[in-house]
């Protein structure tokens, strides 16, 4: 007995070491394919190391643009993307990423701090433990901050070899010239353009209300003369449809929590109608004024008022304070929500088919309004990327080649308009029109054929998210613009039912005409400088601070009466004053002046 | 004599070996663990790492507390975790009685049963309690579309984001999910009476009220008052899981614990200096938690326990 209860442990015990070490050996293939140790990567590092010298053989022939160094793409690559504008935690899957490994053999890991739930906690740890990822696209001042703790690589020696990311030079240079002593490149900005740093190229702004044109017209299209004209327009409209055609309750207005930072994004985006921009704890206007948040004369104080308003009139979605921003993006799918208000939320409710019926979402301006907007990033957008300083010289080298790639036609192309084909065609002339499946890339699921992908555009789609040249970019090989709206094709095409009787009753040809002509906004020249990082101190306030804002913000919404509005309002505003937020303003104050004065010079 | 004294000596170290493996354990996870009280004293942000951080003395404990704000802030949160706390040991006694009332159960099947279903929830994490809240209690939840087509009501009531009786709703859930497992012991110790005695009370006409007053929860009292004490060493640690995936912008002001706080406080914002020093003061709450608990127990049973 006792023998054979020895031999079932003994077999016990070898097939659990067969199997520990099966996944040991598992484990080990795995690394040798992220390139780290593996005798394949040392031959390939040689054979870089003979490329890198063969070139820089060439430049001495006097190559002048200089090439990239030849890389071998053998060994599969993961990068991990610590990435701050990605709504997407995982791999890269579907057409993007078969392209990417297709072309390079690589396969984006995606790090989402906006999905993780506690962004700011994964940056912390991630910095602390030394290695966030090897690309990293970080805010600005996150940016300076892991520069200056030295996580990020200096590819000044590197850059010059990639024509693609040079034609952003300039502002690659002066973005980095700022940056300690100003000899390192460390951050590519992003959504550069070689437009020019005044130029505003789109038919849209960026925050507007947007509604829903059928339901307009059924109530008489009324001319709009402030916020209050707005609640009515969309009280009647909630009333007249409470639920969207497949029966689903809808709500004029829906709002989701996830995207909230210093204050709630919602509110934030709509402080832009009434010409200020909302930027940690202060209002910037569009005429260069600085002002507090809490100040009950700003855009912020306003804004939240209009938002408990609509709430008293039963117009907000009550999922508002819990659901996250994929639910409300649905929402606007099924026409479950009639007040939009980013230009690219249109995307998601707009198609060719739907204005053809009249019943596309379009900008619809209030008399009062003064839009804030910026003239295109023509600096960046204030996120940049960089390299992760700990990735191999080896890796630099694929990750350089991959990010070149992404500033390239090409690669401009895969990110805005997508599959050649599929999405969009060719013409005769060289320039692009956007398939049938391409005009309802956003709002209907495009099955991918397998060989491109597989599974649906959506889900295939650039989860970074975010591009180092901008959709408003001109394409040199179609002297159009890269973002398929602002073809001439698709504009032709989105001359639609509802674009037209849009025209005829506003007299312009699109909103930015009709706010320009009236007086209701003039771009504010776009400026992508670093600005001061928080100390300790600040740090702290900050986040104290900033729990208070959003928490108050959320109860105003849903305070019971103009009295609990009121109270919560002045219940937040003393306890940020006793939190520190006078220091927190003053240090803010400070922060934005560099920017005030460099649009008071560029103007 | 010296080889008898070696024999002990061997015996002792023999002996000492079979503690080491606790030891280390205790010296790894509870000691070594208070060298990050260092943090408290530093200016530490990251990405900077630690070695370039500055030593700032106490002034993290003083910004704790350094104005009216800041303590409201804090009281409120050390009233949220006594009274949470407190209801909790307040009710403890609830499954015990729970306990006793199911003992009474003839029915075999329906008592296996009735067991089953209340112990099942102690293995749902808390994660999973909340997503189980969400789909009854959200605005388009079981409960609201079920007010809502009954016409009880016209709008949905959004229960979660209520701030009214938050300790309460917080208490509910948690004796939901651990009634039954709590129930456990009782149900062992219960088992464990002996049955000559609820027969003697049979024989001399006691009814079954009287039964379970005078023998079952006389027998029961004991592992009550373990239970119960080890409950009050735990009083500040109330846990965060749960609060953590119930807490929204309008009840934190009564769900925030302290170790809720310290968790948004480090994690929600990168300032592991201030929280660290909080943590330290729990600790140190703690430990004068203990030692009173200690002189009263001496002052009354006349023994302590430390």
């Amino acid at each position: 007995m006792k023998k054979r209860i020895l031999s079932v442990i003994l077999a016990t015990m070898l097939t659990t070491s067969m199997v520990l070490s099966g996944c040991g050996g598992g484990g080990q293939s795995s690394n040798e394919g992220g390139g780290d140790q593996s005798a394949t990567t040392d031959t390939s590092n040689a054979e870089n190391d003979n490329s890198a010298a063969a070139n820089t053989g060439s430049e001495s022939t006097g190559d002048s643009e200089g090439a990239a160094p030849a890389v071998s793409h053998d060994t599969e690559l993961t990068l991990e993307v610590y990435d701050v504008a990605a709504n997407y935690q995982g791999l890269q899957t579907g057409w993007y990423g078969k392209i990417l490994k297709d072309k390079f053999n690589i396969v984006l890991n995606i790090i989402a701090p906006q999905v993780s739930g506690d962004g700011e906690a994964l940056y912390q740890t991630r910095t602390a433990a030394g290695n966030l990822g090897d690309i990293v696209l970080l805010d600005n001042a996150d940016m300076l901050e892991c520069i200056d703790v030295g996580l990020v690589a200096d590819i000044s020696a590197d850059i010059q070899n990639y024509p693609n990311l040079m034609k952003y030079w300039e502002q690659i240079e002066k973005f980095n010239a700022a940056i300690g002593d100003g000899s390192g490149i460390y951050a590519i900005p992003t959504e550069m353009n070689t437009n020019g740093p005044t130029a505003y190229m789109k038919e849209t702004v960026g925050s507007m209300p947007r509604i829903p044109w059928d339901f307009y017209s059924e109530l008489g299209a009324p001319d709009l003369n402030n916020l209050d004209d707005l609640l009515n327009v969309l009280a009647d409209m909630q009333e007249a449809h409470p639920t969207n055609e497949a029966g689903d309750s809808a709500y004029a207005m829906t709002l989701w929590s996830d995207w909230d930072n210093n204050s709630i994004e919602n509110v934030n985006q709509l402080t832009k109608w009434y010409g200020q921009e909302t930027l940690d704890s202060v209002l910037i206007g569009w005429d260069n004024t600085i002002m507090p948040l809490t100040d009950k004369e700003g855009a912020y104080y306003k804004m939240l008022h209009f938002f408990f308003k609509a709430n008293q009139m039963g117009l907000v979605d009550p999922d508002s304070a819990t659901q996250d921003w994929n639910a409300a993006c649905d929402k606007m799918k099924f026409k479950r929500t009639y007040l939009v208000w980013n230009d690219w939320m249109q995307g998601f409710t707009n198609s060719p088919e739907i204005g053809a019926k009249g019943a596309n979402y379009m900008g619809i301006p209030l008399a009062d309004m003064q839009v804030f907007q910026q003239s295109d990033y023509y600096y960046g957008s204030g996120r940049v990327f960089g390299i992760g300083s700990q990735v191999s010289e080896e890796n630099k080298v694929r990750i350089l080649e991959f990010l070149d790639w992404l500033a390239s036609p090409e690669g401009l192309d895969a990110q805005h308009a997508s599959l050649e084909g599929l999405i969009y065609t060719v013409n005769d002339d060289g320039t692009y029109t956007l398939t049938d499946d391409g005009y309802n890339r956003f709002n209907v699921e495009i099955m991918i054929p397998e060989e491109l992908g597989g599974g649906n555009w959506t889900d295939g789609n650039n989860q970074v998210n975010q591009w180092i040249g901008a959709s408003v970019d001109t394409n040199p090989n179609t002297g159009e613009a890269y973002d398929p709206v602002l073809w001439a094709a698709s504009i032709e095409k989105n001359n639609t039912k509802t674009t037209i009787e849009w025209k005829e009753k506003f007299g312009a040809e699109n909103e930015v005409e009709y706010l320009q002509n009236n007086g209701m906004m003039s771009p504010v020249p776009s400026i992508n400088i670093t600005l001061a990082t928080d100390t300790t101190d600040i740090g702290l306030i900050r986040s104290q601070c900033k729990t208070i804002v959003c928490d108050s913000s959320w109860k105003a919404i849903f305070a019971a009466d103009e009295a609990a509005f009121e109270a919560t309002w002045d219940d937040m505003c003393t306890q940020l004053d006793g939190f520190g937020w006078q220091d927190l303003v003053k240090f803010d104050t400070e922060k934005y002046q560099p920017v005030i004065d460099a649009r008071k010079a560029a103007n | 004599m010296l080889h008898k004294l070696d024999k002990k000596k061997w015996y002792s170290f023999k002996l000492f070996l079979f503690v080491l493996p606790f030891i280390v354990l205790v010296l790894l996870f509870s000691y070594y663990p208070l060298y990050g009280w260092l943090y408290a004293f530093y200016d530490y942000r990251p990405p900077r790492p630690f070695s370039e951080a500055e030593f700032v003395g106490l002034k993290w404990f003083k910004s704790l507390v350094e104005n009216p704000i800041k303590i409201a802030q804090l009281w409120q949160v050390l009233k949220n975790t006594f009274v949470m706390s407190g209801i909790t040991l307040g009710t403890s006694w609830i499954p015990m009685l729970f306990a006793v009332f199911l003992n009474e159960i003839h029915c075999v099947p329906f008592r296996k049963f009735v067991q089953t279903v209340t112990t099942l929830p102690n293995f749902i994490s808390w994660v999973l309690v909340y997503s189980v809240a969400f789909s009854f209690f959200n605005s388009t939840g079981m409960v609201n579309s079920f007010l809502m087509s009954t016409g009880l009501t016209k709008e949905p009531i959004l229960f979660l984001q209520s701030s009214d009786n938050v300790w309460l709703t917080q208490w509910l859930w948690l004796t939901w999910k651990n009634l039954g497992w709590a129930a456990i012991m009782y149900i062992a110790a219960i088992s464990s009476i002996d049955g000559e005695l609820f027969q003697a009370a049979k024989v001399d006409g006691a009814t079954r009220m009287q039964m379970i007053r005078y023998i079952t929860i006389p027998s029961l009292l004991p592992t009550f008052f373990v239970l119960l004490m080890m409950n009050i060493g735990n009083f500040l640690s109330n846990g965060m899981e749960q609060y953590y995936v119930f807490q929204n912008a309008f009840n934190k002001e009564y769900i925030q614990v302290l170790d809720l706080y310290v968790y948004n406080l480090a994690m929600g914002s990168g300032s592991y200096s201030v929280s660290v020093a909080l943590s330290m003061l729990k600790s140190i709450v703690s430990v004068i938690l203990l030692i009173v608990a200690n002189t009263v127990s001496k002052v009354t049973r006349g023994e302590s326990f430390l």
